[in-house]
């Protein structure tokens, strides 16, 4: 799992590649929460890359889908693969954040 | 093919890259080999990490893989403390909001979700769990993904 982020005022956007799993959710919890912490109140995360993620990757997701609702932002997906929007339908994680197709539109939904 | 598996947490993952590894030599779908991916890091991880509190017995896990003409199978055998993942997990409440939601508990809910046909018992002290998972039409004709 690696996060390649980069800023626009106070969004960010992560590109997540890999895959998170038990082994390394708390690596992504902890990116996670170091961008948000940063003063990012808006998180796109463009999961194009990401192979996979299991409950414990969901566990990192709902964690900061919190805090960045607390900082008055949110935190918004795009480009999800087929199975992952599986993943997030069957969690119901498609009604706690928002899932675009590109992200330009996930930026554009926190102006 | 037998895979032993270590009561160590990085083990899920070793597990799932040799499954992986095991369906698309044998030109299995990207489809079915997410499936197990995702099965078998949440089901490990339980037993890893939980199946064996209050048990003095060394821990004894294995990951049986068979494929058959119409479909794969795949069987999680643990000397754990007796647990059936089919009934004794509670089911998660999908409709809460983010600040409702407890932390954790969606690991077996997607297991049932993306596995065909599951199958508990408890042999001679063993928790076996099975995973069955049609061939199907899903088709082998996507390249593997890269790692």
């Amino acid at each position: 799992m690696n996060i390649e982020t980069s800023y626009s005022g106070d969004t960010a956007v992560g590109v997540v590649s890999g895959r998170v799993d038990s082994s390394n959710a708390k690596d992504f919890d902890g990116e996670l929460s170091g961008i948000i912490d940063g003063g990012a109140t808006n998180l796109v995360l463009d999961c194009g890359s990401l192979r996979y993620i299991s409950s414990a990757g969901l566990r990192a997701l709902l964690i900061a889908i919190r805090k960045t609702n607390q900082a008055g932002g949110g935190l918004a997906l795009c480009q999800v693969p087929e199975n992952i929007l599986e993943v997030l339908e069957v969690s119901g994680f498609v009604r706690l954040t928002k899932v675009f197709d590109t992200v330009d539109e996930a930026q554009a939904s926190f102006k | 093919m037998r895979i032993a598996v270590k009561q160590d947490p990085s083990e899920p993952r070793r597990v799932v890259d040799e499954v992986e590894r095991f369906c698309l030599e044998r030109g299995l779908s990207n489809d079915i080999v997410f499936r197990f991916q995702l099965s078998l890091d949440e089901l490990l991880t339980n037993v890893i990490s939980y199946g064996f509190e209050g048990v003095t017995e060394d821990p004894v896990i294995t990951v049986d893989i068979r494929l058959g003409d119409a479909d794969i199978e795949i069987t999680i055998r643990d000397n754990g403390r007796p647990f059936n993942p089919l009934e004794d997990a509670e089911t998660p409440d999908i409709s809460l909001a983010a600040e409702d939601r407890p932390i954790g508990g969606l690991g077996i809910h997607l297991t049932k979700s993306f596995i065909d046909t599951l199958a508990y018992e408890r042999v001679e002290g063993f928790n076996c769990l099975t995973l069955r998972q049609p061939l199907g039409a899903a088709g082998s004709e996507e390249s593997p993904d890269e790692h």
